[in-house]
């Protein structure tokens, strides 16, 4: 018994420690629902236009994540739903930086173009610095 | 495998070494599957370290998205803290929010650009009013300039135009002057041509009369007497044959020579009678010299009385 407990004591703790992982048995709904929701504003935000690649890798994640909820995995789809987060995320900031990328260099091209219209010199009209 | 070392009881020596063997032989394998893990680990975190750090450390980018980052960090933390089956998951996450602290961060820069660029925008529209409005300012003083100019302009027409018109009256009261002038020449020539036409006459009068005055240095024709017969006895009634005789005295007095008619009377029967008969006839003879032209006014009639001579009339002329 004692030899059992002093041998087996680390492969115990060790088994221990990878199966809590797996047997986490509450449902992850908050985490599925942020993520859900994530995924949505990313697509609110335009990502399927300025991050259609980030917002497509969310939603496979969202979809993983749900199956694994179908399989009640909850184990499994826990970290789904967070990795999804993320990536809805980033699908996210992709599109508001490609918005923010566009306007800009749109509103470079229609200053340059006022410029040359009313023939305004660049130090004349908009010196920003 | 060292407190395997320190806590191996004694007794049992063989089974015990072999079974310490055994574990210490899967410890070792484990460890060292774990030294791999733990090396690949670190390869990841060392990477999203690097990643992590590059992006702070970014002049531009390393302040704009500090939540992002603090987020990046922390999910960076538990990487170094969890399991190795966990590791996939925590580099997913990690290398996600270093992703999203970057794209934030560039956003950020970009709108922030975009900030600038409408302040540009706005500043090219006041900067195009502004010229526009000095153009405008420029575009009013030039046409109140020549404005002025035309203003001007119209003041020299109309001066030029008043001196014209008064070079004009000028000239009309010349041309008036000038027509008085020729009105006065021509009545001057008309006089000047009257008086040549009147010296014309006078000349041609005394060309007509040369005749006579040239006899004037000659005497005037001599007296003309009519005898008794010239009248009807008794009376002072001319002859009909008398009449050419008159005719002649006429032409003789010509035009300006003073007729002057001496009436005889004789001495047989009243001289009274004898004068008023002799007077009767001086007035007959000039009746008929007035009859053929000659002014009354140039014809004298006396009658005379008691003369030897018998009756007869004696016409003489005279100068004036």
């Amino acid at each position: 018994m004692t030899l059992l407990r002093r041998y087996n004591l680390p492969a115990l703790l060790f088994c221990v420690s990878t199966l809590t992982g797996c047997a986490t048995a509450k449902p992850p709904m908050a985490e599925m629902d942020d993520a859900a929701r994530r995924v949505e504003a990313a697509r609110a935000a335009g990502a399927p236009t300025y991050a259609p690649m980030e917002l497509r890798a969310a939603e496979e994640r969202l979809a993983l994540a749900r199956a694994a909820m179908r399989k009640e995995d909850y184990g499994q789809a826990a970290p789904l739903a967070d990795e999804t987060q993320a990536a809805a995320d980033l699908a996210l900031a992709r599109a508001r930086l490609g918005k923010a990328r566009e306007k800009v260099d749109a509103l470079a091209r229609e200053n340059a173009q006022l410029r040359s219209d009313l023939s305004i010199d660049p130090e004349q009209g908009g010196s920003q610095r | 495998m060292i407190i395997g070392k320190w806590d191996l009881p004694f007794g049992n020596q063989k089974k015990l070494r072999s079974a310490k063997f055994r574990f210490t032989a899967l410890t070792l394998l484990l460890l060292g599957f774990a030294g791999i893990a733990q090396a690949k680990d670190d390869l990841d975190y060392d990477r999203l370290r690097g990643s992590l750090n590059q992006l702070r450390d970014d002049r531009v980018l390393g302040a704009l998205a500090p939540a992002e980052i603090a987020l990046a960090e922390q999910s960076l933390a538990l990487l170094t803290t969890t399991g190795r089956k966990e590791h996939e998951h925590f580099v997913y996450l990690t290398e996600r929010r270093i992703d999203i602290a970057y794209a934030t961060a560039q956003a950020v820069e970009r709108e922030r650009a975009l900030q600038l660029l409408d302040r540009e925008h706005d500043q090219i529209l006041i900067a195009a009013s502004r010229r526009d409005a000095e153009q405008a300012r420029l575009e009013l003083e030039k046409q109140r300039i020549q404005s002025l100019a035309q203003a001007e302009e119209t003041d020299r027409l109309r001066a030029e135009a008043d001196a014209a018109r008064a070079q004009t009256e000028q000239t009309s009261a010349q041309a008036d002057t000038a027509k008085k002038q020729a009105a006065q020449a021509r009545k001057l020539a008309d006089a000047q041509a009257r008086e040549a036409e009147l010296a014309r006459k006078e000349a041609a009068l005394l060309a007509a009369s040369g005749a006579k005055p040239l006899p004037k240095a000659a005497p005037l024709p001599g007296p003309v007497t009519l005898g008794d017969n010239a009248f009807a006895p008794g009376q002072a009634v001319l002859k009909p044959a008398v009449q050419a005789q008159v005719s002649k005295i006429a032409a003789a007095a010509g035009a300006s020579a003073h007729v002057h008619i001496e009436a005889h009377a004789d001495d047989a029967g009243s001289a009274k009678a004898n004068l008023a008969l002799a007077k009767e006839r001086a007035q007959a003879v000039r009746d008929a010299l007035v009859a053929t032209g000659i002014a009354a006014g140039r014809v004298s009639v006396v009658g005379r009385g008691g003369q030897k001579a018998g009756r007869h009339v004696v016409v003489s002329f005279s100068e004036r």
